[in-house]
């Protein structure tokens, strides 16, 4: 059965409008807290995360235009310019609504082979209800439980464990903490 | 014996798992209250200049044309 609008909450509903228009410019995914807060946990958030993948800066100027055309400012600076040398310099920008603080998203560009693995099994993820791509779930687990490591992120991933069951996959995860290892520890 | 954070985090996985139809009305109250507060917090901070200070220090905010209740 089709969604209806009502249904989203509004942190959905911002990750909703912000990755359609990613969707006409860049390839995407939505990592980290989210993935749980979505698929059910209560816990607070103020911020979604989000790779895509490098731009050239034309287009990037492309996509800012768009997002501010469709109501988004960035936190750090009005500029595209600006916004782009972030990226490129590793630094994540945010961005949320117009004159609307919370909730934000933090944007960064994928930067080595392991974001690059986290694009090429990337997946929806039906239970949310969101049109939008995920990091999968193996990815959320192994870098929570390898890489991050606080107590929210521990129990994000116990929680991603039991409400994904099905697609848990022990093999994979240790695959990824491996290379969790090999280039970010 | 009293049950701990990580039983209320099964307890609770347990029921979005087995009430598909109930668990997101109540889960999307719980998102909504947080964002609704702050956003109540929010307008009445940018009453005062004071107040417009503190939110551009606790947000970080550089780009104040993105902001316009935060400008004097």
């Amino acid at each position: 059965m089709e969604r209806q609008a009502s249904d989203k909450n509004i942190l959905n509903q911002f990750c909703n409008d912000f990755c359609e228009i990613l969707e006409d410019h860049v390839e995407y995914i939505v990592v980290s807290g989210f993935v749980a807060i979505a698929s059910g946990r209560t816990r607070g958030t103020e911020d979604i995360d989000i790779i895509i993948r490098e731009m050239k800066r034309n287009d990037f100027e492309e996509l800012h235009k768009n997002l501010v055309e469709r109501g988004f400012v960035c936190i750090q600076s009005p500029d595209s310019d600006e916004i782009y040398d972030y990226l490129k310099n590793k630094t994540s920008v945010r961005y949320s609504r117009k004159d609307v603080p919370l909730p934000e998203i933090e944007l960064k560009f994928g930067k080595d082979k392991l974001d690059d693995y986290q694009f090429k099994t990337k997946e929806r993820l039906p239970l949310i209800g969101l049109n939008v791509w995920f990091s999968s779930v193996n990815m959320n687990v192994a870098f929570k439980e390898e890489l991050l490591k606080s107590p929210k992120d521990l129990e994000d991933a116990d929680y991603l464990r039991k409400i994904y069951k099905d697609r848990i996959n022990e093999e994979e995860i240790g695959k990824v903490k491996q290379m969790i290892n090999e280039l970010r520890l | 014996m009293r049950e701990t954070h990580q039983d209320q985090i099964e307890r609770w996985a347990d029921f979005v798992k087995n009430n598909p139809d109930k668990w997101r009305s109540i889960h999307n109250q719980f998102i909504n209250s947080l964002f609704q507060n702050h956003q109540r917090i929010y307008k009445e901070l940018s009453k005062t200049r004071e107040g417009k200070k503190k939110l551009i220090e606790i947000y970080g905010i550089k780009n104040l044309e993105g902001f316009p209740s935060l400008q004097d």
